[in-house]
């Protein structure tokens, strides 16, 4: 050690030595280590200036993350402001996860103690004991809440550790269906400041139950939450569940009524857990969604549906200046209520046996039988073929056509020689056989499709059938790969054959045929400046639509449809415009094949200054069983339009405020 | 010693200090803290009856003739409480006799337990009062406080002979309140308020059909829902209600009885077991 030292201080006399002189070894190493500094360097300036946003975007994606918090959908109200469907909070109190590391370590070690104090050979697996120390911390928090509000609620660990490792910054819901009392117990027990907080979410509310289910549609869950002008995209993000529609003007009007989502960017440590008390990032309160005010009349569609009541089938009522639809009623329907806040699978399964997702008033296409002779009265009237004065056909019952006996379906008996107005009001089929073969197969259909019976209306909704079908040579020739018989322009001439239509189609048409236009577009959207409807003019003489008027308030006054002269149905001061129909429909039932019958009645009042048009469609349940327009089906439109008399002559204090949404 | 290891003595103990503080075991540390409040505790209850006694001294300056007639006053006060006393007792039998009928259970009785200020502690923190009253009358953590207009807050802490009540508007309070009139339970909290200024709490989950302003306000009173209070309490009045962005609910502002900064004497509300 000694002669060590003697050398360095022989050598230098210092505890550094410096090489004086060339050195080439050394000039070598300079370079060396020169080259390796400058690309050192030029490295970190390229990583700091050129990759600074790459580098930014990587430590935030590791050590922030970003909650969305769904908005609150809009409200969906009637023609009168009456909420239809809105949101009602469901309180719940919730577990922050992330801020129980301490505690999660705490209970992991005391576990693991005691199963190596008892020397149990099977200890568990790290993953094991982790999930029992969270299960355990949970249950202890859950214990607080159950002695407080009085249940014995256990933690779900499935639930739990799924949770854990998904969604660790959301909230875990620990109870989700306070009552008001338990939650106003929790508010005064729970500290202030604590893991375990009161949180609220919300879930849809239908003051009316099952009324305008379909129409109104529903919602299901959202997994997939978007906040487009939030910033983060590429952040880990956690989402909770909003919800979206599925069915009805929820599903049409989803954009609008979804609320816009708020949310969260936090800073978490290297396990993903929140900083302790580290404020936000970003922040942003969810928004509810903007609101629809539908055309629908809440009483107008609560009594369409009464008067339906257990029967299959749909009403429509139409303001018939603007097109609202002032109630769009199907039955069978379901109960909202049961899908707040999901439905359940015993509660699906009810629906699905009943039939009652269809909404039959656009989704089911029916032949509408005699209603469809006003078409072929307009038909006739405009070709010229008909004349209000003269009868066209002598009715004594039946009526050979081609190969096959036709019968007059109404009355049973003999019409004789009837003009328009009584071959309407009676349903004369003898007659309207006459003006079909007149009109001819082809020119009636052209009249079909002029008022637009071929094809959708257009109304906002999902799934309205594309099945309606104004039958023509050509078309059967098409579909069916026959030729076009005799027989099928009568049945044709009464809406029956291939004829096919959507009782929302009839009402429209109704509606049309009352301001003499040839189309009628529904809107399920409520508009007070609304302006009048005007298209083409269905182009009949005064005396032409005189004589149709005649024979539809004939109908209601002393023909198919005089049940609406009992008192029930009486409107004083309004005369009703209507029309019957029955039509039959070969099904096959529990092994059984024959005819259910279809009961339908179209109308619109008052007759002289038409301001709303109804359609009505009632299917029968039984084969065989005789099942009228004018005995089911008139009554429901009686009721809806005495409904709608009775608010429109109520004096002006009992009248709602118009509606306006602040 | 070196001069330089001297010089760095204090900051060492400091050092030490510091650090045995910090491996010290927590039952040591909460004993010390206790045991500093309860020996602290006399210095504020005698200052509070140094305070009664110069009152009292106060009141004795007062003439003869002031003191019949505070003395007349307060024989018609009293009076008039004795009228309501006799009130409240026909209408608790009344209530006695429909929670019968209807089968409704009883709300929780309490007992008075009144007590003199001994010190106001604001800061923008917290809003708290000590009283002289604690384990000594059983005071239990959380108990309800209460004076002649309302709410004052709830028990935090209890000591021998004092006892710590966080005021209502202080943030770390939060109770089921109730706009006058409505059933709908919502829920009230201390705001962040100054030291010196006027106190306020905020109220959120408000039915979205309740109305509330400056010009026009609302009382807010405890629900009884909740537990701890009884019901119809005042908390204070609502200023201004104010719809969220998510259109569930309002949330708002309560403006708090201006007396809270000024008690002198309040009652805990100890509650009865029911039979």
């Amino acid at each position: 050690m000694a002669a060590d030292e003697n050398n360095l201080a022989d050598r230098s006399g210092r505890l550094f030595e410096s090489q004086k002189g060339y050195d080439p070894r050394v000039v070598l190493f300079y370079f060396i280590v020169t080259a390796l500094l400058i690309v050192l360097t030029s490295g970190l300036a390229y990583q700091q200036l050129f990759n600074t946003e790459l580098h930014a975007e990587r430590e935030s994606s590791q050590n922030q993350r970003r909650i969305l918090i769904p908005g609150p959908r809009g409200n969906i109200y009637d023609r009168h402001g009456q909420l239809l469907v809105g949101n009602r909070p469901r309180f719940a109190v919730v577990l922050y996860l992330d801020e129980l590391r301490a505690k999660f370590r705490a209970e992991f070690i005391r576990i693991r103690k005691n199963y190596r104090a008892i020397d149990d050979k099977d200890i568990p697996t790290a993953d094991q004991l982790w999930t029992l120390a969270r299960v355990s911390v949970v249950q202890s928090y859950l214990e607080k809440i159950n002695a407080i509000i009085g249940r014995d609620l256990k933690v779900d660990s499935v639930r739990l550790n799924t949770h854990f490792a998904r969604e660790l910054l959301l909230p875990y819901p620990l109870v989700d269906d306070l009552a008001p009392a338990e939650y106003a117990r929790l508010l005064e027990h729970l500290p202030v400041v604590s893991p375990l907080q009161l949180y609220t979410t919300n879930t849809r509310e239908y003051p009316f139950g099952s009324a305008a289910s379909q129409t109104l549609g529903y919602v299901g869950i959202n997994e997939d939450v978007t906040a487009d002008d939030f910033p983060g995209e590429k952040l880990r993000t956690f989402k909770m569940r909003g919800s979206i529609g599925r069915d009805g003007l929820e599903l049409k009007f989803d954009s609008m009524l979804q609320g816009d989502a708020g949310g969260s960017i936090f800073r978490v440590d290297p396990l993903g857990y929140r900083i302790r008390d580290a404020k936000p990032i970003e922040s942003r309160l969810p928004i509810q969604g903007q609101n629809l005010v539908t055309s629908l009349d809440i009483d107008l569609q609560l009594a369409a549906e009464a008067a339906i009541g257990d029967q299959i089938g749909a009403a429509v009522a139409i303001d018939i200046k603007t097109g609202e639809v002032l109630a769009l009623a199907s039955k069978p329907d379901y109960d909202l209520r049961k899908f707040a806040p999901r439905l359940g699978h015993a509660d699906a399964a009810d629906i699905t046996a009943r039939e009652a997702w269809t909404n039959l008033a656009i989704g089911g296409a029916f032949p509408p039988g005699s209603t469809f002779k006003i078409l072929t009265s307009i038909a006739g009237l405009r070709r010229g073929v008909i004349d209000p004065t003269q009868a066209i056909a002598d009715c004594q019952g039946a009526i050979r056509i081609g190969n096959r006996v036709f019968v007059c379906d109404n009355r049973r008996g003999q019409h004789g020689e009837v003009l328009l107005p009584e071959a309407i009001a009676h349903s004369c089929d003898i007659y309207f056989f006459g003006a079909g073969r007149l009109i001819t197969p082809d020119l009636l259909a052209d009249e079909g499709r002029r008022f637009h019976l071929h094809q959708r209306t257009g109304i906002e909704l999902p799934h309205e059938t594309g099945r309606m079908v104004i039958p023509d040579p050509a078309y059967k020739e098409k579909v069916i790969g026959e030729k076009w018989f005799p027989g099928d322009t009568a049945n044709m001439s009464i809406g029956q054959g291939y004829v096919l239509v959507t009782p929302l189609e009839m009402a429209c048409f109704a509606a049309s045929v009352a301001r003499n236009e040839v189309f009628t577009q529904p809107t399920l959207l409520h508009n007070p400046d609304a302006p009048v409807q005007r298209t083409e003019s269905i182009g009949l003489t005064p005396t032409q639509r005189a004589a149709l008027i005649e024979g539809m308030v004939g109908t209601t006054t002393y023909g198919t449809a005089s049940t609406l002269n009992l008192d029930l149905f009486k409107i004083p001061g309004v005369s009703i415009a209507g029309k019957t129909g029955t039509a039959q429909k070969k099904v096959t039932k529990d092994g059984k094949t024959g005819n259910i019958n279809f009961a339908w009645f179209i109308c619109f009042a008052p007759a002289d200054n038409p301001e709303i048009a109804m359609a009505v469609m009632i299917e029968g349940e039984t084969l065989g069983e005789n099942f009228g327009g004018g005995r089911y089906a008139a009554p429901v439109a009686g009721s809806v339009l005495k409904k709608y008399f009775e608010k429109k002559n109520r004096p002006a204090d009992q009248k709602l405020a118009p509606f306006k949404i602040e | 010693m070196p001069k330089r290891l001297d010089q760095a003595r204090p900051f060492l103990t400091l050092g030490l200090v510091v650090a045995a503080w910090l491996v010290i075991p927590t039952v040591f540390k909460t004993f010390t803290r206790a045991s500093f409040f309860e020996l602290t505790a006399p210095v504020g209850v005698a200052a509070s009856y140094a305070r009664d006694l110069q009152e009292y001294w106060t009141l004795r300056l007062h003439s003869n003739s002031e003191l019949i007639e505070a003395g007349r006053d307060l024989a018609r006060l009293n009076a008039s409480y004795d009228l309501a006393v006799q009130q409240n007792i026909e209408m608790q039998g009344e209530v006695a006799r429909l929670e019968g009928i209807l089968r409704l259970p009883s709300y929780s009785g309490y007992q008075s337990e009144h007590a003199r200020v001994v010190r106001r502690d604001f800061s923008g923190w917290w809003q708290r009062l000590t009283i002289r009253k604690g384990k000594n009358y059983n005071l239990t953590v959380g108990a309800p406080v209460v004076f002649s207009g309302g709410v004052v807050g709830r028990v935090s802490e209890v000591f021998a002979y004092t006892a710590t009540v966080d005021l209502i508007s202080s943030q770390t309070v939060r109770l089921a309140a109730v706009v006058e009139g409505d059933t709908r339970p919502i829920s009230y909290q201390g705001g962040l308020n100054p030291t010196f200024g006027s106190a306020g709490g905020v109220i959120e989950f408000v039915p979205l059909d309740i109305f509330a302003s400056a010009n026009a306000t609302k009382r807010l009173v405890t629900s009884g829902l909740g537990g701890v209070f009884p019901p119809g309490l005042t908390i204070g009045s609502v200023i201004k209600v104010e719809p969220s962005t998510d259109g569930l609910f309002k949330s708002g502002a309560v403006k708090l009885d201006d007396r809270l900064a000024a008690l002198t004497e309040v009652t805990v509300l100890l509650p009865l077991d029911t039979p």
